[in-house]
């Protein structure tokens, strides 16, 4: 009795980069809708920094006429981006930990027994971070805007800042990720909590650089985070200029593909030993 | 098990000879838990990293505070290191609600709730203990401090009121943290420790004097009493000028919020271990 | 006063919606070893729990030891030694200082301790292993530790909450003497086991417990008894089968043997087969074969619940694997045993 059903051929399954596309989408659907229905990412990722702004807004409102201190309308209009750099640092982590969850429960498996692209795994994740950040970073902006977080650079600046805050997203998120593919355990991941939290703080995203002296300074001054934070405030403080923009997008841009990379070869690395 | 050579020197224990007493128990826990956090030193670690870690980023990163005319004083470390002590003081007593957490979980505590020792024993060892630790990394945080440029402007008795409020916190954060895990059981009680603790703790002068908050946290932290245990730290680090500076009435604000709330979560922790067989 | 060291009486205990002990009467005797035997979750260790004031009852009452396990909850605490499931230590502290800080807290005099610890450890046989820590005891040697710990201050009643469950076979024989051993030195003991080869051996009495119920109760050997008769079985010569068979039938119903073989339900029970023996003989017949098959605990279970209990996640390890349970970390403790 001869079957007529067709068979599709690995290489039609697989293969076509629509496919691997549509598979993207799917999965980083899952990442997202897992990152908004856990309350451990919400937490920590965006009432924190939402709280850590306001309290910073009543302790430090009167400090923004210290020397060294940019030019403000208010403290908030300075925190914003400490803020928005917080949450999405913080809700990268959540990400790669979730994916380094799959790989300790199996899931990574078995996804890796149908037949889907290698790549769309790590992109699908990351694009669920990313999503993720960009999403923060629009609540931040549009939560304190009304309390006087204005944004010199207008609606070009907000976009900017959107567009940064998702650079940020995928840059620490493929880092992270690359630590969960590394050593697969969601344990290890959500270790470097406590090492972003420390790099955090030695960092201009609380106060400014210029107000601060001695060593201290001088860590701030090489911490890649102040970096990127400044690239965020300059969009608020500066307006919409070359170098503030500059700043804001393409430092993310520069240290998300290096990161991607790292993130790309440590895939390879685990597929070929597993 | 030797069933062969059973001993013949048996000692005869009849139920009267029994006497328990709340504080020999208390010692033998007190002995337990440091046994405990001496064998398990990455647990400690983070209670003594901490409180240096909060001390150096906030003296750093808000270094140009001590500029603001009239604060109370001229150095930021100074200000800062009760903040770090605090903190550390504070997150000693989760620790504890952290270890009972672990001793409920793998079924130990059983053994100690079906022994007839007085339910306060239970508490007030391990409590006692707590206070032995943070006194210990309040020592270290005083070393570490001074390293950093921190100077006493009241002598010895700025050690004393700084080691006092670490003591006073870390009492009700053990309080709260012990009777939050009789009640959850499980690392639920951890987090909801962890965020309340943290929470009360900076919705306080932690961060910046009375004098420089604005809007709602100025009106919160006036009516939080760790403002008061906050004055009593300070009033040995701030300028011999300011307001804050040693005296009673600074020191006695501190004192009353340190007893009143150590009771408060001390009969919360009572309570929800009496509570624990329902 | 009564003078039986355990009594409940109606104890009832819910958690939320779910009913674990539905209402359960006992009494044991001084001096009695009482087994109590159940499936998991039938509700034995939350009885257990109860008598020895790790919980509060929903309804009803027990005193143990003489005193109200609510009201008196120290008093108890004084006069018993308990034992439960997943030996419970602190796997940071080695054997000996587990022992010491036990006896603190049971007021045992400084003076006595060292000596009182010393004798325990040499009656569990970890001597050598007191001053490590329990995180290196096997599984095996950290039940033993709790029984120590359980008996530190010579209590009168002993609750043993599934004593051997995961112990290989010779650590099960082994506890077993102990337990005789200290039932015979006076010790009333509650044990709680879901093997019925277990409350065979040890209890003089036993309580069926199912789905939070008291099904049965009384000694094993009425129990079984009241299953049904024994089951005689005799071979002999072919011919001498209808002569065999007249005799046989005087003492119950006939019941089928294997091939070859004859059987009888012994109404008198097994007692009756001198007699049996001696009239087969006056009768000529020559036995050649003779066997007495008596009603397992596992009969009076399936009779009692409807169903076996010597299933295949119940039944002890068939052989030495070598593999005892791990240590491993509770769940919840709200759940129903």
């Amino acid at each position: 009795m001869t079957s007529t059903t067709a068979v599709l051929s690995q290489t039609q399954v697989t293969r076509s980069p629509a496919t691997a596309v549509r598979q993207t989408v799917a999965l980083a659907k899952r990442s997202t809708l897992e990152l908004f229905r856990q309350p451990a990412t919400v937490l920590p990722s965006m009432i924190f920094p939402l709280f850590f702004a306001f309290l910073g807004n009543s302790s430090f409102g009167g400090t923004t006429s210290l020397p060294g201190f940019p030019k403000v309308s208010s403290y908030l209009q300075f925190q914003l981006a400490g803020t928005i750099t917080q949450g999405v640092l913080f809700g990268s982590v959540t990400g790669a930990a979730a994916l380094a969850t799959d790989i300790e429960n199996g899931f990574f498996d078995r996804l890796l027994a149908a037949p889907t692209s290698r790549t769309s795994i790590l992109f699908g994740r990351l694009a669920g971070s990313v999503l993720f950040g960009a999403l923060e970073t629009a609540v931040f902006i549009f939560v304190l805007l009304p309390f006087g977080a204005d944004v010199s650079a207008g609606i070009r600046g907000i976009v900017a800042m959107i567009v940064s805050g998702a650079l940020i997203s995928l840059a620490v998120g493929a880092l992270m990720s690359s630590v969960a593919l590394k050593t697969g355990s969601s344990e290890a991941v959500q270790g470097t909590f406590p090492l972003l939290f420390i790099l955090l703080f030695f960092s201009s995203a609380f106060f400014p650089r210029e107000t601060m002296s001695g060593v201290y300074k001088t860590i701030a001054g090489l911490n890649p985070i102040s970096h990127l934070v400044e690239g965020l405030r300059a969009l608020s403080l500066e307006g919409f200029t070359a170098s503030a923009t500059a700043r804001a997008i393409l430092v993310p841009l520069a240290i998300a593909i290096v990161a991607l990379l790292i993130a790309n070869r440590q895939l390879r690395s685990r597929l070929k030993s597993h | 098990m030797n069933t062969a050579t059973h001993t013949s020197t048996h000692t005869m224990i009849h139920e009267k000879d029994l006497h328990t007493t709340t504080m020999r128990s208390a010692g033998e826990l007190i002995k337990r838990s440091l046994i405990n956090t001496r064998r398990l030193p990455s647990a400690f670690f983070p209670t003594l990293a901490m409180p240096i870690f909060n001390m150096v980023s906030f003296s750093g990163t808000f270094f140009a505070l001590t500029k603001l005319p009239n604060f109370p004083t001229d150095r930021s470390v100074n200000w800062f290191m009760p903040l770090g002590l605090a903190m550390g003081s504070a997150f000693s007593g989760v620790g504890l609600g952290f270890s009972l957490i672990r001793d409920l979980e793998n079924g130990f505590y059983d053994r100690l709730r079906m022994s007839p020792t007085s339910r306060v024993s239970l508490i007030v060892g391990p409590v006692l203990a707590t206070w032995i630790r943070v006194t210990l990394v309040s020592v270290v945080v005083f070393i570490a401090g001074f390293l950093l440029g921190a100077r006493p402007t009241a002598g010895l008795l700025s050690y004393v009121c700084a080691l006092a409020a670490a003591l006073g916190i870390s009492t009700i954060g053990a309080g709260w943290g012990l009777g939050l895990a009789y009640r959850f059981q499980d690392m639920r009680g951890a987090a909801i420790m962890q965020l309340s603790i943290f929470l009360t703790m900076f919705m306080s002068t932690a961060q910046v004097p009375l004098n420089v908050m604005t809007g709602w946290l100025h009106t919160v932290a006036r009516l939080n009493p760790i403002t008061n245990i906050f004055r009593l730290s300070r009033s040995g680090w701030v300028n011999q000028t300011d307001p804050g500076y040693m005296s009673w009435s600074n020191a006695y604000g501190g004192l009353l919020a340190i007893g009143v709330l150590s009771v408060l979560s001390l009969i919360f922790a009572l309570q929800s271990l009496k509570k624990i067989d329902n | 006063m009564t003078s039986s060291p355990i009594i409940a009486e109606n104890l009832v205990r819910h958690f939320g919606d779910v009913q674990a002990v539905k209402g359960i009467n006992l009494e044991i005797k001084a001096g009695e070893i009482f087994g109590f035997l159940g499936p998991n979750g039938a509700g034995k260790s939350t009885a257990v729990r109860m008598l020895t004031t790790l919980l509060r009852p929903t309804s009803g009452t027990a005193r143990v030891a003489g005193y109200d396990v609510v009201k008196d909850a120290d008093m108890v605490r004084r006069s018993i030694g308990v034992a439960l499931q997943d030996a419970a230590i602190d796997p940071l502290m080695t054997g000996a200082e587990l022992l010491a800080l036990q006896a603190v807290l049971y007021g045992i005099p400084q003076s006595l301790m060292k000596k009182r610890s010393d004798e325990l450890l040499e009656r569990v046989g970890l001597t050598a292993a007191a001053s490590r820590r329990v995180s290196t005891y096997s599984g095996g040697m950290r039940r033993r530790l709790d029984l120590a710990l359980s008996l530190i201050h010579q209590p009168t009643v002993l609750f043993l909450d599934e004593p051997t469950t995961g112990l290989d076979p010779m650590s099960r024989l082994t506890l077993w003497e102990e337990v005789r051993r200290l039932n015979k030195e006076g010790t009333t003991v509650m044990l709680t086991t879901q093997y019925l080869e277990e409350a065979d051996q040890l209890a003089d009495r036993i309580a069926i417990i199912d789905h939070g119920k008291i099904v049965r109760e009384g000694r094993p050997v009425d129990l079984k008894a009241g299953v049904g008769a024994p089951t005689l079985i005799i071979k002999t010569h072919a011919d001498q089968e209808e002569r065999a068979k007249a005799v046989l039938e005087t003492f119950g119903d006939l019941r089928p043997g294997a091939e070859g073989a004859l059987g009888v339900g012994l109404r008198g029970g097994a007692a009756q087969v001198t007699e049996v023996v001696r009239k087969l003989d006056e009768s000529g017949v020559h036995v050649q074969h003779l066997e007495i098959n008596e009603p397992s605990l596992d009969d009076v279970f399936a009779e009692a619940t409807g169903y076996r209990l010597e299933g295949s996640d119940n039944a002890p390890p068939a052989g030495d694997n070598g593999v005892e349970e791990p240590d491993k970390k509770k769940k919840s403790r709200r759940g129903r045993k």
